[in-house]
């Protein structure tokens, strides 16, 4: 090491570059925004800054909407988390276990991740039309015609977790496959020499094993899903009324169509608040599941 | 239940996840074709059978006729090849760092560092008639030099290692994008009256979109460097050769593969990318998803022309999804997952 020390001052040029974009793009403004927060501060009317306190928290803790997003993004988060994360596993299952054709849906399977929430928003927009769209027809079918897919609340957020689960679900399969590739063998080998069914296997065997990735996986899902946005901005636009809006929509709302800025300022960090309790919630539950496997 | 019903049951499941699958980006396709009374009549899907198919839609766009395309196709492809190669490049130096350097952060001097820097600043905002670009400028530099004099300093407290300064990084990807695409937003306001134009601008949005791109470059990055065996960069080293040159001339060619699908990750995040672009774009330097978001309400049932501007924005990344599953299935991929 001390042959190196010399030459260690040049791991400052490698790392500060990157360290001080970070810095500079993503830390500073929130000191900024932090101290904007606690002030009353609108572009229209323009009001010059005032101190506030915590009147900015405080009167969007007393809003019904800020929890009525919450419960939004809760309900479309933890429904679509769940459906991905058990048809992903499947899949992975049946993918690593070479089902015909398993080339094909390899490279199909990854698509949905790729494409813009935006687009895909877009196309559902058109499959779920109560009139002109082909799940429209579908439904039309078994006599159930012209439902309105996207103006009734519970059906809104039931296409906006059909879309999420759409776009979402290779997430999972790319990883939980990566997973299952890394097993051990020898593992397997001896539950089948023992005659130990499918069934047992899976869930004594290859469950446990990869659980941690699981914990993982779904984190990740639950963290990227709170941001959601795209999808529901022109699916529904939060509509009908504001029964679809995600958090992230209504602190966009509340920035640039009411322009009160200490409020979205305050809400933006309400909102990071939640997800770190949600966060913490999960990985402290999560933990406690891995140990009793263990 | 025996193997086979496990296996059909696999098949079943498989099968119909495939349509589910492409029956959106079919319809997708063959909408992009429709003329105009195929749409209005009801679902139809087989070009030829259903409907004449026709090109009409694809004119329209191209000749512009149907509002500008070819400015936000431009901006997104500048600004993310752009940000996506200055991501990866600093990202990859950091990795590089990271995987082969030993880093001591003591967390007194960064707890120092964030309460000067907030302390200063709400000093600065309310005391002085500063700008706040340049408050902000003045109090980084101030809290930069302090911490890094104090971490220098015999101070008590625990130590981060480098896999704190990951996580450091990774970190920034967790919390909800509004924060800081907001926190950025009033920061670009704030510079745009200060005379630099940060709004709407080239600069402003690439700077934006390297910071979102390089949690992510850091993280894959540094597992395709961990992989790279250290005995080339060791002996070049004896014979003298400086760490910025190995690092360009042995490490960065040998990681190739590595840095073609990092840059591919990034750039279908950035090209898709649509809460950044929303708050700090306004007219000139709009983006595809933004261009995409508008076709909703200004074009109402015209469903050709809303499918060819969709297929506009995602045919590059299904060139990008086919391509990285091909470098998946050589076991590229599966080293940096873990």
């Amino acid at each position: 090491m001390s042959a190196h020390a010399t030459t260690d001052r040049v791991k400052y040029v490698f790392i500060w570059p990157a360290f001080f974009v970070v810095l500079l793009v993503t830390l500073f403004p929130l000191i900024y925004a932090l101290v904007v927060s606690f002030q009353s501060m609108r572009l229209v009317p323009p009001t010059p800054p005032r101190f506030v306190g915590f009147d900015n928290y405080a009167d969007i803790l007393a809003s019904g909407r800020f929890w009525g997003s919450i419960w939004t993004t809760a309900v479309i988060v933890f429904i679509s988390v769940a459906v991905q994360y058990i048809i992903g596993f499947a899949l992975a299952l049946a993918l690593h276990h070479n089902v015909p054709g398993a080339a094909l849906y390899r490279v199909s399977f990854l698509l949905p991740m790729f494409l813009a929430p935006v687009g895909i928003a877009l196309i559902a927009r058109m499959l779920f039309h109560p009139v002109l769209g082909p799940v429209n027809e579908f439904f039309s079918a078994f006599g159930l015609e012209n439902i309105p897919f996207l103006t009734e609340p519970n059906l809104a957020v039931a296409v906006l977790i059909t879309v999420e689960t759409w776009q979402w679900t290779p997430f999972v399969i790319l990883l939980m496959l990566a997973g299952l590739q890394g097993l051990p063998n020898e593992v397997f080998e001896a539950a089948r020499v023992d005659n130990i069914s499918a069934w047992r296997r899976f869930w004594d065997i290859t469950f446990p094993m990869l659980l941690p990735l699981s914990v993982a996986v779904i984190f990740i899902r639950l963290i990227e899903g709170f941001k959601i946005i795209d999808t529901v901005f022109v699916l529904t636009g939060g509509g009908p009324g504001t029964a679809t809006e995600t958090l992230t929509l209504f602190a966009y709302n509340e920035g640039f169509k009411k322009f009160n800025l200490g409020a979205t300022s305050a809400l933006s960090f309400l909102f990071l608040i939640v997800v770190i309790i949600f966060g913490t919630l999960y990985l402290a539950g999560a933990q406690r599941m891995v140990r009793r496997y263990r | 239940m025996g193997r086979k019903t496990y296996f059909r049951l696999g098949l079943l499941l498989a099968l119909i996840w495939l349509f589910f699958n492409l029956f959106p980006l079919w319809w997708v396709i063959v909408t992009a074709f429709k003329p105009p009374l195929a749409v209005s009549q009801g679902a139809t899907y087989f070009p030829f059978i259903d409907f004449k198919p026709t090109l009409q839609a694809f004119r329209d766009a191209l000749s512009g006729v149907r509002g500008d395309f070819a400015g936000p196709i431009a901006s997104s492809i500048i600004v993310s090849i752009l940000s996506t190669g200055a991501a990866v490049f600093l990202g990859a130096m950091a990795a590089y760092a990271l995987v082969r350097f030993e880093f001591r952060i003591r967390l007194l001097a960064g707890i120092a560092f964030a309460v000067i820097a907030i302390g200063g600043f709400v000093l600065l905002d309310r005391y002085t008639s500063m700008r706040v670009p340049y408050a902000l400028g003045l109090v980084l530099a101030i809290a930069l030099a302090v911490s890094i004099w104090l971490n220098r300093q015999r101070l008590p407290g625990p130590v981060m290692k480098n896999d704190d300064v990951t996580f450091w990084f990774v970190s920034q990807r967790m919390f909800p994008p509004i924060v800081s695409a907001f926190a950025l937003f009033l920061l670009y306001a704030e510079m745009n009256k200060a005379g630099v134009r940060m709004l709407d601008s080239l600069p402003g949005l690439v700077l934006a979109y390297t910071a979102f791109g390089l949690p992510f470059a850091v993280w894959l990055m540094r597992d395709f460097f961990t992989n790279i065996p250290v005995e080339v960069e060791e002996a070049a080293m004896v014979d003298n050769i400086g760490r910025l040159r190995i690092f360009f001339q042995i490490v960065l060619p040998m990681s190739t593969p590595g840095l073609i699908a990092t840059s591919m990750i990034i750039l279908a995040f950035i090209w898709n990318e649509f809460l950044f672009a929303l708050l700090l774009t306004s007219s000139k330097w709009q983006t595809l998803p933004i261009l995409l978001a508008g076709q909703n309400s200004s074009r109402g049932d015209e469903w050709w022309a809303i499918s060819v501007a969709v297929l506009i924005s995602i045919t590059p990344m299904i060139v990008v999804a086919i391509f990285l599953g091909r470098m998946m299935r050589s076991g590229l991929l599966t080293g940096s997952i873990k």
